[in-house]
C-alpha cells in the first residue's frame, strides 16, 4: 500500500505538498475536515482524530447535492464548467445533461436530467474495486486514488449510473469528485457554481441548518434507481419516473 | 442591524472598505457572490463564528442572520466587490465582459497563477444583470484563447492563387498596413489604399462591414475613425437578426429596443422567441423568466413551431404554423375587445386610435378564423387572451421567429396593439423602452460630411431603417449605385450568416466586383476565406472596451472589458489599436505629427480610460482605476424607469418649441412649418400635447411620427400598406403542394449563430443538426428516422439526416443554425478544416471524436427581405424533402 497516494484533483489543487506544510498555507477558513477529506485512505485515521480535536468532537459532514429539475433548462453550463475546472478531455464527461422528450403531438413535453456520479452511500464501484483505489472520504465523497488504479474497468462496468469512464489522458478510472479540491477550500463544486438558474444546491446533510437539509426536510426528493439500494447522494426534485428510466446511457448527442 | 456595526464587521471580517464598497479579502469570490446574491450582511458575532467554518458553510450560517433592512438591501442593491482584490496566490481575478453573444454579460476571467492562463470564466456580481453567472457559452469562453486554429499573423493571398483557395503567405504588420493605407499589388493586380481613396475624394469607396461591433468598439471605429475618414458606406448585420422588429417599433412607439419586465409581470406570452436558449439579453432575461415561472408560478405560454427549451419550461407549448403568429395576435385582440378587457383610458389617451376603430378593424379576426390559419385551437386562443388581459400586467416576448417573415413588421405592430389595449406599454410588468448606460467622451466627434454608396438598403423596401445587410453583396454585383474599391469586414461572416451562401461566395470571389477585400477576425473562417488580406484580431478576453447593454432592471449599467492577460499571442493586435495606427498613417492623426487632427485617439485603452474619467457616476466612483478593479458601476440609489412617456415636460424643455396644429407634436420647427411633411422634422421633436398637457410621449427616431403610440401608421398607408395591423399571408405559403414543407431555423443554448463553433467544449456538445420533422409528416412523405434526405428549395439542395420527433409542428422541417461550417477551424469542422498556419500537437485535436459537423441551412434559404423593413425572411422558405438515393 502506498503511503502518500494523491488524486489527480489533489495535484490540480496544488496539494502535492506535505499536509502539515499545506495546513500552514491553507486559505483562511478551510477547515481540517476539508483537508482530511481528500487525503488518501492510509492517512485518514490520523487526520480524523486531529480533526475531531479541532472541531470540538463534532460529527462528520455528509456532503450531498440536490438538483431541482424544475429549474434545469438543459443548457449544459454544468457540463462545460466541469470540463474547465477538472481538465476533462474531449470524448468523456464527468457531468452531462440527458434530454428526454415524451408524449405525442401536440401534447409533448421535454425533460432535462443532469447526470454525474451519485457518490452512493453503498457504492458498487467501491465494493468492486480490487485495489482499493476507490475510497470514501470523511465527507462521504467517493474518490479515486489514481496511483492505485490498474485500469481494470471493474468500477466502470459496475456503476449502474454509468458515471465512470477510463480517462483517455491518464488511462485510469475517472468520474465526478464533487470537485473535492474546491470543496476542501470551502467552495462549491463547479457545476453548482455554474448553473445560471441556481438549480443545484450542495451542502452538508448532517447540518440541520444547511439549505440542502432544510429543503430535503420539507420537499419531496427522488433519487435515481432507488431499487438498487445504492443510496445515492445526488437527490432530485421533480424527477419524473419515466425520465429516470431512460437515464441509461452516457453522454448522448443532444438534439 | 445598524450600519455602523455592519461596517465594523466588514472591516474586520472581510478586509477593508474602499469608497463605501467592500473588499472581500478573506473568503473567495464565490462566497462573496453568494452573500451578495442573497442580500446577506452579517453581524459581527455571527461573522466571527461563520469564518471559523469553511466559506460555504459560512454562507449557510449567514442565511440564518437577521434580515437586513437597510435601504440598499431592500432595493436588492448590494455593495460592490473589488474583484481584482480577490486575487490570491493561486488565482487572479480580472473583471471583464463576455462577448460570446450580443448580451455581453459582465464577466470575470480567473487566471491560474501557475500556468498564467485563463482557467475559467465567472459572471460579475457587481452587475445586477446576470447575478454573477454566465451561460454555457460564456463559461467556455476562455477555450477560444487556446484554439490551435486561431489567427496569429497577418496573411496575404499567395500570388497565382484565387480567393477561397486557402493559399496564404505570412506578411508583417508593416507590409499589411502599408498595403491597406497606400495600396499595392495583390496577385499582380494594382489596388488602391485607404489614403489614396480619401485623397482622391472618394472615401465612400471604402466599405466597412461589421457583424458584431458594440459599445466603445463601435464608437471608436464607426463614430470616430470611419466618420473622420469620411465614409458612411458602413454595413451591419441587423437585417439577418431582428431588424424588422426594430422597424416595427420605430413605426409604432418611435425608438427601438424593448425590455419585457418579467420580474414584475403576471403572465408571459412568447411568439417566436426562445429566450432560455438564445436572446439578445440571454442569461439576464432567462434568469428572470425562470425565477417568475418556477418560483412565482407565473403562467407562460410559448407559441412556436418547435418545442424548444423555453417551451419545455412553459405552462404550455402552443404549436403554431410558421408565419401565422400575426393571425393569433389579431384574434387575441378580437377576444380582448369582445370581452371588454381593455384599458380604455390608457389606450385612448396614448394611442392615435380609439377602441371603436380597433373593434371595427378586428371584427372578422375571430379565434375560429385564426385557428384555420394557424392551427391553434380557437378555444386556446380565447383562453390565453383572456388570461393575458386579466393578468394586469402581462408581457409579450417576440423575436426572430415572429419577425423574420414576410409579415414580420405587421406581427410586431399587432403585438403592440394588443399590449396597448391592455395598458401594458411602459407599465411595470409590461413591455418597456429599454435603458442603458450613456458613456461620455472628451474626444470631439469628427465634423464634416461623410459620403456613402447607396448599397446598404437593398431595393424597394418601405423603411429599411436597419439596412438590408443580406442584400449588400447583391447590390455590389448589380453595381447600379457604385461599388466599393476596398471591402473590409470585421467580426463578420457574410457567406455563412446570410441566406444563399453560394451567391455570397461567388460575389466575394469576384475581383472585378470587389477589387480589394480585407477581413479582420480572430479565427480563419468563411468570413476570412475569400479575402485578399487577413488581419488577426484579439479575442474579447484580450482587448479593451466599455459596454452599455440594456438593463433588465431599468437602471443604466456601465461596465468594461479589459485584457485578462498581459500580452497577446503571436502577432495578434487589437483591431481598435490597428485603426488608431491606420488613422496616423492616413494622415488623420495629431497635427503635431503632420495629421489633419480629425482622429486623435491613440489606443483603445486610452479611449476607455477617457470615458471612465468623463462619464458622470463612473467618474465619481473612481473612474478608470475603479472600473479596472470592479469591472462595473451603476447608480445604486436610482429607481427603475417606468412610464417614460407620461413625463410632463418642464418649461425649460419647452423653450423655443412650437406646437404642430395637425398632430399636437411639440417641436423646434419654424413657425408655419408643417411637422409631418418637413424633412427630418423628427430630429426636432420635443414632446406631445395631449389635452393641453405637454408630455414626453413616445419620441420618434426614424420617421416624422407623432408622440402617440401609432397603432395606425399614416407612413405605411402612404407606402401602400394597411395603416392598422392587418393579416398578411406569406405569399409562398399560400397553396402549398402536398409534398411541400416550410423550412424554419432555430438556435440552441450551446452555440451562438456562427462564431462559437471553434470552441472545443461547445462543439463537442453541439456539432450536428439533423432535420427535425413530425412523424405524421415523415409518414406522409414515406420517410423514416435517421434517413438521409435531400432538402430542396428554389435555390438549391442540401443533404442531411432526419430526426423524426413529436415536438415539431406537422408540415415543417426545422434545421438549426450553428453547424455545417466549411472553414472556421478543426473543432467547428469535425477535424476536417485546418486553418492556414494552424498549429498541431494539441491533445484535444486528436480527441475530436465527432465525424459529422452537420449541415448549414442557409445554402437553400434565399436572400429575401420583408417588404417593409427588408428583414431577411429566414423562416419563409418552402422546400421538398425526398429520400437521398
Amino acid at each position: 500500500m502506498k503511503k502518500e497516494g494523491k488524486t489527480r484533483d489533489q495535484k490540480k489543487a496544488g496539494l502535492g505538498i506535505g499536509r502539515r506544510e499545506f495546513l500552514k498555507k491553507a486559505a483562511l477558513g478551510a477547515s481540517a475536515v476539508g483537508i482530511a477529506s481528500i487525503t488518501a485512505p492510509g492517512k485518514i485515521v490520523a487526520a480524523v482524530s486531529e480533526n475531531a480535536e479541532n472541531n470540538g468532537g463534532k460529527q462528520r459532514r455528509n456532503l450531498a447535492m440536490l438538483i431541482d429539475l424544475r429549474k434545469c433548462v438543459g443548457c449544459s453550463s454544468c457540463a462545460t464548467a466541469c470540463k474547465s475546472e477538472n481538465g476533462v478531455p474531449l470524448g468523456v464527461f464527468r457531468s452531462w445533461v440527458k434530454i428526454v422528450e415524451k408524449g405525442t403531438y401536440p401534447n409533448v413535453s421535454s425533460h432535462f436530467l443532469p447526470r454525474l456520479c451519485q457518490h452512493c452511500e453503498d457504492a458498487p464501484c467501491l465494493r468492486n474495486c480490487p485495489t482499493n483505489a476507490t475510497y470514501k472520504n470523511d465527507d462521504g465523497l467517493i474518490l479515486i486514488n489514481e496511483d492505485r488504479c490498474m485500469t481494470c474497468g471493474m468500477c466502470v462496468s459496475s456503476c449502474p449510473y454509468r458515471a465512470r469512464f477510463i480517462n483517455p489522458e491518464t488511462e485510469v478510472a475517472d468520474k465526478c469528485t464533487f470537485c473535492a479540491h474546491k470543496v476542501m477550500r470551502g467552495e462549491l463544486p463547479a457545476c453548482v457554481d455554474a448553473c445560471p438558474y441556481g438549480a443545484r444546491i450542495f451542502g452538508d446533510l448532517n447540518d440541520s441548518n444547511s439549505e440542502i437539509r432544510k429543503i430535503m426536510d420539507t420537499e419531496p426528493v427522488q433519487v435515481l434507481s432507488p431499487e438498487r439500494g445504492t443510496k445515492p447522494k445526488v437527490f432530485y426534485i421533480a424527477l419524473n419516473r419515466s425520465t429516470a428510466e431512460t437515464m441509461g446511457g452516457k453522454y448522448e448527442e443532444l438534439g | 442591524m445598524d450600519t455602523d456595526t455592519r461596517r465594523s464587521f466588514l472591516r474586520k471580517a472581510c478586509g477593508i472598505v474602499v469608497g463605501g464598497a467592500i473588499v472581500f479579502a478573506g473568503p473567495s469570490y464565490l462566497v462573496a457572490r453568494e452573500l451578495v446574491l442573497r442580500n446577506i450582511f452579517m453581524d459581527e458575532k455571527q461573522a466571527t463564528r461563520a469564518l471559523k467554518k469553511s466559506p460555504f458553510i459560512e454562507v449557510e450560517t449567514a442565511l440564518r442572520a437577521k434580515e437586513d433592512k437597510t435601504e440598499a438591501n431592500v432595493l436588492g442593491r448590494p455593495p460592490a466587490i473589488n474583484i481584482a482584490a480577490l486575487s490570491n496566490g493561486r488565482e487572479s481575478f480580472v473583471p471583464c465582459a463576455c462577448w460570446q453573444c450580443v448580451s455581453r454579460c459582465g464577466a470575470i476571467a480567473v487566471i491560474d497563477n501557475r500556468t498564467g492562463k485563463v482557467k475559467r470564466m465567472e459572471g460579475n456580481i457587481n452587475l445586477p444583470r446576470s447575478n454573477g453567472r454566465l451561460c454555457v457559452k460564456g463559461r467556455a469562453g476562455h477555450q477560444h484563447l487556446e484554439d490551435p486554429d486561431r489567427l496569429l499573423h497577418p496573411m496575404k493571398r499567395k500570388e497565382g492563387s484565387k480567393r477561397g483557395d486557402d493559399q496564404w503567405e505570412r506578411i508583417s504588420w508593416e507590409e499589411a498596413l502599408d498595403l491597406i493605407v497606400r495600396g499595392g499589388e495583390i496577385d499582380g493586380r494594382k489596388v488602391k489604399g485607404l489614403k489614396t481613396l480619401r485623397d482622391e475624394g472618394h472615401p465612400e469607396e471604402f466599405m466597412f462591414h461589421y457583424g458584431r461591433m458594440k459599445g466603445s468598439t463601435s464608437k471608436l471605429i464607426k463614430s470616430y475613425f470611419l466618420a473622420a475618414y469620411g465614409t458612411k458606406t458602413i454595413g451591419n448585420h441587423t437585417s439577418i437578426c431582428e431588424g424588422g422588429k426594430w422597424t416595427a417599433q420605430e413605426l409604432t412607439w418611435g425608438k427601438h429596443y424593448d425590455v419585457n419586465d418579467v420580474l414584475n409581470t403576471n403572465c408571459i406570452l412568447i411568439f417566436g422567441s426562445n429566450p432560455i436558449e438564445a436572446h439578445t439579453s440571454h442569461i439576464p432575461f432567462s434568469q428572470r423568466i425562470m425565477e417568475m415561472v418556477k418560483n412565482k408560478h407565473v403562467p407562460m405560454y410559448t407559441f412556436d413551431v418547435r418545442l424548444n427549451k423555453t417551451g419545455a419550461k412553459s405552462t404550455q407549448w402552443v404549436p403554431i404554423k410558421p408565419g401565422t403568429d400575426l393571425a393569433v395576435v389579431l384574434a387575441m385582440t378580437h377576444v380582448v375587445i369582445a370581452e371588454k378587457l381593455y384599458d380604455q383610458a390608457f389606450y385612448e389617451k396614448w394611442t392615435n386610435t380609439t377602441i371603436a376603430d380597433i373593434e371595427a378593424h378586428v371584427k372578422d379576426y375571430t379565434p375560429e378564423w385564426a385557428e384555420a390559419i394557424s392551427g391553434v385551437p380557437a378555444k386556446t386562443i380565447k383562453r390565453i387572451a383572456i388570461e393575458y388581459a386579466k393578468a394586469k400586467p402581462g408581457t409579450i416576448i417576440s423575436y426572430r421567429g415572429a419577425v423574420a417573415h414576410y409579415n414580420g413588421v405587421m406581427t410586431e405592430r399587432a403585438i403592440f396593439m394588443l399590449e396597448a389595449l391592455c395598458g401594458y406599454i411602459n407599465a411595470k410588468g409590461g413591455r418597456l423602452m429599454a435603458v442603458n448606460g450613456k458613456w461620455k467622451s472628451s474626444f470631439k466627434k469628427p465634423k464634416g460630411h461623410s459620403k456613402k454608396l447607396k448599397i446598404l438598403d437593398g431595393e424597394g423596401y418601405a423603411l429599411p431603417t436597419h439596412h438590408a445587410s443580406h442584400q449588400v453583396l447583391r447590390m455590389i454585383k448589380e453595381g447600379a449605385h457604385g461599388r466599393p474599391h476596398i471591402y473590409m469586414t470585421y467580426c463578420y461572416n457574410a457567406t455563412y450568416a446570410n441566406g444563399d451562401c453560394r451567391e455570397n461566395i461567388e460575389i466575394l470571389k469576384d475581383e472585378t466586383l470587389i477589387p480589394f477585400s480585407i477581413a479582420v477576425d480572430v479565427g480563419y473562417g468563411e468570413g476570412t476565406k475569400y479575402a485578399d488580406l487577413v488581419l488577426p484580431d484579439a479575442y474579447y478576453l484580450e482587448r479593451w472596451a466599455w459596454e452599455d447593454m440594456v438593463s433588465q432592471n431599468q437602471i443604466p449599467e456601465y461596465y468594461i472589458r479589459q485584457p485578462a492577460l498581459p500580452s497577446l499571442p503571436g502577432e495578434v493586435r487589437d483591431f481598435q489599436d490597428v485603426v488608431c495606427e491606420l488613422a496616423r498613417q492616413i494622415g488623420m492623426g495629431d497635427p503635431a505629427q503632420g495629421g489633419d487632427g480629425s482622429f486623435m485617439i491613440q489606443s483603445a485603452e486610452e479611449f476607455v480610460k477617457d470615458a471612465c474619467e468623463h462619464t458622470p457616476g463612473v467618474k465619481e466612483a473612481g473612474g478608470f482605476d475603479y472600473m479596472k478593479q470592479y469591472g462595473a458601476w451603476y447608480d445604486r440609489t436610482q429607481q427603475p424607469l417606468y412610464e417614460q412617456h407620461a413625463k410632463v415636460l418642464t418649461p425649460e424643455k419647452l423653450e423655443g418649441a412650437i406646437v404642430d396644429e395637425k398632430t399636437g407634436v411639440i417641436w423646434k420647427g419654424k413657425p408655419g412649418q408643417d411637422y409631418t411633411t418637413t424633412k427630418k422634422a423628427y430630429k426636432k421633436y420635443v414632446g406631445q400635447m395631449i389635452g393641453n398637457i405637454p408630455y414626453k410621449g413616445f419620441p420618434p427616431d426614424k420617421i416624422n411620427k407623432s408622440g402617440y403610440l401609432e397603432i395606425h401608421s399614416q407612413f405605411l398607408v402612404d407606402k401602400g400598406f394597411p395603416g392598422l395591423p392587418t393579416w398578411m399571408p406569406i405569399p409562398e405559403h399560400e397553396n402549398l403542394k402536398p409534398d411541400e414543407l416550410i423550412l424554419t431555423t432555430y438556435k440552441v443554448a450551446m452555440q451562438s449563430h456562427s462564431r462559437t463553433q471553434s470552441n472545443a467544449f461547445l462543439s463537442e456538445i453541439y456539432h450536428r443538426n439533423p432535420a427535425l420533422i413530425n412523424p405524421v409528416t415523415a409518414g406522409k412523405l414515406g420517410l423514416s428516422d435517421k434517413e438521409t434526405v435531400e432538402v430542396t428549395s428554389e435555390i438549391g439542395s442540401i443533404v442531411t439526416t432526419l430526426d423524426v420527433r413529436e415536438s415539431v409542428v406537422p408540415g415543417v422541417i426545422a434545421i438549426s443554425h450553428h453547424c455545417g461550417h466549411w472553414a472556421h477551424g478543426r473543432f467547428a469542422t469535425a477535424g476536417k478544416e485546418k486553418s492556414p498556419f494552424g498549429r498541431d500537437g494539441y491533445p484535444d485535436l486528436k480527441r475530436i471524436w465527432w465525424k459529422d459537423n452537420g449541415v448549414h441551412p442557409n445554402w437553400i434559404i434565399p436572400n429575401k427581405g420583408d417588404p417593409i423593413a427588408g428583414q431577411q425572411r429566414f423562416m419563409d422558405t418552402v422546400v421538398t424533402v425526398v429520400k437521398k438515393t
